[in-house]
């Protein structure tokens, strides 16, 4: 047992010394991480307007999607992996399949809940489908459209952890390694560099979306 | 002008919205439809814009048919204001108010022109341009509401209960405006109100619905005159006769002067209401002469009155 | 790229995919009754004691507005903490076995909890609650009578939220001994069995669907009869 203080020192110190390999694993990391939210970006988001053009589709998808997102890591990254292989691949494929739930969800809604009167006036002044979607309902869904993805960048970072087991690379290898060697400064200064990337993911996100033109203005 | 040529809407499950709805909206004026809740007033006016599409029957606006213009083409030429006022929250007031002229693709100097131009015409200051609607209260908002619908100078504007939600002191000021407004721009109008009291103020001609027919179609002072049924009477309410008295005119019912009468000290005009007429004729002894420009022009007593309430609620009660 | 055309270029029998890992369980029945208990139990006990700190927890944060915020925050980091983490150091300070896996499953579970507890009772109509001041309703009353019964379907949910998550939070104690599910993934891949990995992982899957439908019955049996049930989050993976 360790008194605390001194295990936040040690853990520091750990930090310190092993900067060079903490940079690396951040680096693949973030790596598996962001590729994985933007390839979920690119699908779920336009997946998310599709359902809002055609509402029949939405209940299964999103039910579909929610029950996706039940499944354990440590379950479903070994159903993938008769199927895309070891690596980076079947956790990819992974993470990016946890943030349909999140992102298709808050897009749709998103769209759905902004206020019928705006759309009414839009219409009755004039603005065709289009300019209706570009112009009013998606600037109004962004901060619904944000918080889903910025919720799936958050849930993302954190199951990167496992999927180091199954060779992703990234900061659960030194967690992994740290409980094998029972060497908990190693466990908690990993665990806490992924904490603050989730964070700073999250508060990046936020901030891109307020610089955003009109995005500090709606809420 | 806006012709509605027996239109019909009856929706998908079998219900008649608008039955038979035949009316002229004639260039410049301000047209009030009113009926309560359910009537179909608010369906009539939008298959103006094309947001309700018409079962039956045509509608045509300076004698062609809305049918043959493009739908966006149409409604960027037609004014449109809601109850909800529905600004666009992420966009500021000046973005608000240009948004027909943006996508019609004014250039920037002149819908800046126009912004500044619009906001002093609905007296706000142009220092809101840059702020976002959140930041106005319920009337500034409804303020900008009619801007907007009247940014690209449409001929023709569409009302559907646009001061319904606000408190009644800001709605009469709003109406009040709104009126002057108009003066100053002859645009055709239909306004759609549940409010009969809103409907003969505001209105040049007051068109009542029951059940998507039209049933009365005329003048405020000829409505409150001549209701057709009892529905219409029921409808303007038992103070008929009060507001027949706002909506005639000195003008209208003043004799000739007597020779030698001066103007008194407190004289009638002949633009006053017969409301003030008789309020001052209480006050002040029967009868009141009316002068206009310094001169006596006429004179009306508590007499003159009367028979106007009497020959038009014997009229009613036939 | 089909099913089929990929297994073959990885070589893998096709027959494992849908029938190998079925021989497996059957193979060894009584081991995965064994696996599957444990992790039932860590499930259990770890979601049990997450409710009965964090309900009361929750109500008591509704009766300050300065808690319920710190509460909020305190959620919204602990969400950013990996699984795999908190498990690591639960491990730290309690070693091998399934205890530390139980307490990291408790930690786990609190916050969905709370954090509904906290919105459902929040969002119990103000006028609702007046009402029962007007009748003359103690605190205890009140909360007992109003607040609770309309806050428990949102509760519900948290609990269903929490529980699906922590099937997840159990696989992962496998890294610290605990046994349970993760038994198998963990020997099919260091043997690269696909068989036994997804003897693992399947009826663990099959365990989240269960239990996330299951819950949803009961919520809709504890929503009030009247109450619109709220459509709440599904469940997130760990």
């Amino acid at each position: 047992m360790y008194p605390p203080l001194t295990i936040l020192g040690d853990t520091l110190t750990w930090l310190v010394e092993n900067q060079q390999s903490v940079i690396e694993q951040t680096i693949q990391h973030l790596n598996v991480s962001l590729t994985s939210v933007g390839i979920a970006l690119v699908l779920w988001v336009p997946l998310g307007l599709f359902l809002h053009e055609h509402d029949e589709f939405a209940p299964p998808v999103i039910g579909t999607a929610g029950m996706i997102l039940t499944l354990p890591s440590l379950a479903l990254l070994p159903l993938l992996i008769p199927i895309v292989g070891i690596g980076v691949a079947p956790a990819v494929v992974a993470l990016v399949l946890y943030s349909a739930l999140p992102m298709i969800r808050n897009t749709y809604t998103g769209l759905e809940e902004v206020d019928e009167s705006m759309v009414r006036a839009g219409r009755g002044l004039g603005m065709t489908d289009r300019e209706l979607l570009f112009k009013v309902k998606i600037p109004m869904a962004l901060p619904v459209i944000f918080a889903g993805i910025r919720q799936a960048a958050v849930l993302v970072i954190g199951i990167t952890t496992i999927a180091a087991f199954f060779g992703a690379g990234g900061l659960g290898e030194s967690i992994f390694a740290g409980i094998r060697l029972d060497f908990p400064r190693q466990v908690l200064g990993a665990t806490i560099v992924v904490s603050v990337i989730a964070i700073a993911t999250d508060y990046g996100l936020l901030a891109v979306q307020r610089a955003l033109p009109g995005g500090s203005e709606a809420t | 002008m806006i012709e509605l040529d027996n239109v019909r809407k009856v929706y998908g499950d079998g219900t008649v919205a608008v039955d038979d709805v035949s009316l002229e909206v004639p260039e410049g004026e301000t047209v009030t439809l009113v009926g309560p809740s359910g009537c179909g007033k608010t369906t009539t006016m939008t298959m103006v814009n094309r947001l309700t599409e018409i079962t039956e029957g045509d509608v045509r606006i300076d004698g062609e048919s809305i049918q043959d213009t493009d739908v966006i083409d149409l409604r960027r030429n037609i004014g449109y204001v809601i109850q909800e006022i529905g600004l666009f929250e992420h966009m500021t007031i000046a973005e608000n108010i240009s948004i027909v002229p943006d996508l019609r693709g004014w250039d920037e100097e002149r819908k800046q022109e126009r912004v500044e131009e619009l906001l002093e015409l609905i007296q706000l200051p142009q220092d809101v341009k840059t702020q976002y609607p959140a930041n106005l209260s319920g009337g500034q908002r409804q303020r900008v509401g009619v801007a907007r619908a009247m940014a690209a100078e449409p001929d023709i504007i569409l009302m559907d209960e646009p001061f319904g939600a606000l408190d009644p002191i800001t709605r009469d000021e709003l109406q009040d405006e709104f009126l002057d407004i108009q003066q100053k721009l002859d645009t055709t109008i239909m306004f759609v109100t549940h409010d009969i009291d809103e409907a003969l103020k505001m209105g040049d001609r007051v068109a009542v619905l029951r059940d998507g027919e039209l049933v009365q179609y005329d003048a405020p002072k000829d409505l409150l005159g001549s209701p057709k049924n009892e529905f219409v009477a029921n409808f303007i309410g038992e103070d008929r006769v009060l507001k027949q008295l706002s909506a005639v005119t000195v003008r209208e019912v003043m004799n000739a002067p007597q020779v030698g009468e001066g103007a008194g000290e407190n004289p009638l005009s002949p633009d006053d209401s017969l409301k003030v007429a008789l309020q001052r004729i209480f006050q002040q002894g029967d009868p009141l002469p009316v002068v206009e420009d310094g001169e006596v022009v006429g004179q009306v007593s508590e007499a003159d009155i009367q028979a106007v309430t009497d020959r038009r609620t014997s009229e009613v009660l036939q | 790229m089909s099913w089929a055309a990929a297994l073959a270029l990885l070589d893998v029998p096709l027959s494992s995919v849908f029938t190998g890992w079925i021989d497996y369980i059957g193979a060894n029945w009584d081991q995965f009754l064994t696996l599957l208990r444990g992790h039932l139990v860590m499930v259990g006990i770890g979601e049990l004691l997450a409710i009965l700190i964090a309900v009361p927890a929750g109500i008591l944060a509704t009766r300050d507005p300065r808690l319920a915020r710190i509460i909020e925050n305190l959620g919204a980091v602990a969400q950013t903490i990996p699984a795999l983490g908190v498990i690591a150091l639960t491990f730290t300070f309690l070693g091998l076995g399934k205890r530390p896996t139980i307490l990291a499953i408790t930690i786990y579970a609190l916050f969905p909890i709370l954090k509904n507890t906290v919105a459902g009772i929040q969002n119990v109509e103000e006028a609702d609650v007046r009402a029962g001041r007007g009748m003359g309703m103690t605190n205890v009353q009140r909360l007992r009578r109003i607040e609770l019964p309309l806050a428990l379907p949102v509760i519900f949910a948290g609990i269903r939220t929490s529980t699906v998550l922590c099937v997840g939070v159990a696989y992962i104690g496998v890294f610290v001994g605990a046994g349970g599910l993760g038994t198998w993934i963990q020997a099919g891949l260091t043997t690269v069995n696909y068989d036994v990995m997804l003897a693992g992982a399947i009826p663990g899957a099959l365990t989240v669907i269960a239990f996330d439908r299951g819950f949803s019955v009961l919520e809709g049996m504890v929503t009030p009869e009247g109450v619109s049930r709220d459509t709440t989050e599904g469940g997130a993976a760990a």
